[in-house]
């Protein structure tokens, strides 16, 4: 597999200044590693950081240059990201010995297609699409591959106890998470169409006055509250 | 239409829409969603109107997840009132969106049907929206 290479410089700059540093095109990011005596502060380019992370993910491992010293086998263990723009604020890069193992999230990729689902009678939902795992660094793999063909009938799942990974990995989450479901396709979807809008909304305004009674304010509250203004108004 | 069961109060301040919204931003149940990128006051039947746009358009296939709640009344005071005498009657309930809210998350469909499920649901919403998938945020 290519090897990953990345560029950082120390950065000095820490708390909201680092905002000038972003409008500049630098992301700012931190370096530390059960081997460091302190975490390193790092600014990466951006354009740079933005390939290296679209092509490492979580699971590959990149070879870090800080400034001019000695390369590092790191891992990227949080992006940061706008909710909105999806651009990145800011990276955690832990640094990983080859001899000591490591725990990590992997994506879960689900293949094929079900049978049911083929059929039309049903829907494949996923569940987690992370799993936990704990391996050295040199077994990483970028994805673990799910196969749901085997998903026959409706409401069968697959959970991470089916998953088939390697003996050198171990899996941390709990066996009975689910993974995939082929849920059966509700025919409510087209029941719901437009014949009961108004029906529908009368229903709101007797489950309003419903609400009330069940809170203890009965809907004669209301009608109270009403009856002053009727009063105020009549006086003037 | 979406509406709390049961509430403990019946009239609510009005609050602040500041900033971005912080919960609820990631898709967490389908592969597909629809994005907030306003604030606003988003109504149960805008809500509903927007979802049943999905689902019509998805027909059998698909499924929905509405990922806000009107758990926030409006009060009107009725017509011709003058002002005063407290404030008005529970109108309608609202769901308080601020920009980076995920309002629909769609799953078990391709791509395309998915975006154009979510473009038909925008134009019912009545803020700026835009479509995020899961592959996209990997």
């Amino acid at each position: 597999m290519e090897e990953i290479l990345l560029t950082a410089q120390p950065r000095t700059v820490i708390g909201k200044q680092v905002n000038a540093m972003r409008r500049a095109g630098w992301i700012p990011a931190v370096l530390y590693g059960r081997h460091l005596d302190q975490p390193l502060t790092l600014q990466i380019d951006e354009k740079i950081l933005k390939d290296v992370v679209a092509k490492a993910g979580r699971n590959r491992l990149i070879r870090l240059t800080v400034d001019s010293g000695a390369p590092r086998l790191v891992l990227t263990r949080e992006v940061q990201r706008n909710s909105l723009s999806g651009r990145i604020v800011h990276v955690d890069l832990q640094e990983v010995s080859m001899t000591e193992k490591i725990t990590t999230n992997v994506p879960l990729v689900l293949v094929g297609t079900s049978p049911a689902v083929t059929r039309g009678e049903g829907l494949l939902i996923h569940g987690i699409d992370t799993v936990q795992i704990r391996l050295l660094p040199t077994d990483l793999i970028p994805h673990i591959e799910v196969d749901v063909t085997g998903l026959a009938s409706l409401n069968q799942s697959l959970f991470v106890k089916d998953l088939k990974v390697s003996a050198k990995i171990e899996i941390l989450t709990p066996d009975d998470e689910m993974v995939a479901k082929v849920v059966p396709v509700k025919e409510e979807v087209i029941a719901v169409e437009a014949p009961v809008a108004a029906a529908e909304v009368e229903v709101i305004k007797k489950g309003k006055i419903e609400e009330e009674g069940v809170e203890g304010e009965a809907p004669a509250a209301g009608a109270e509250a009403k009856k002053p203004e009727a009063k105020k108004e009549e006086k003037k | 239409m979406l509406l709390p069961k049961r509430v403990k109060y019946r009239k609510t301040h009005r609050g602040r829409m500041k900033g971005k919204e912080t919960r609820g931003v990631t898709l967490d149940f389908g592969d597909y969603g629809l994005q907030a990128l306003q604030p606003c006051w988003m109504t149960s039947r805008q809500i509903e109107a927007a979802r049943r746009a999905v689902v019509r358009f998805v027909k059998r296939g698909g499924k929905v997840w509405i990922r806000v709640f009107p758990d926030h009344s409006v009060t009107v005071k009725g017509a011709e009132t003058r002002m005063g005498g407290g404030k008005g009657a529970p109108d309608h309930w609202v769901a308080v969106v601020k920009p980076g809210r995920v309002i629909f998350e769609i799953g078990g469909v391709k791509e395309d049907v998915a975006r154009e499920a979510m473009r038909l649901a925008s134009h019912k919403l009545p803020i700026k929206t835009q479509f995020i998938s899961r592959m996209e945020a990997q």
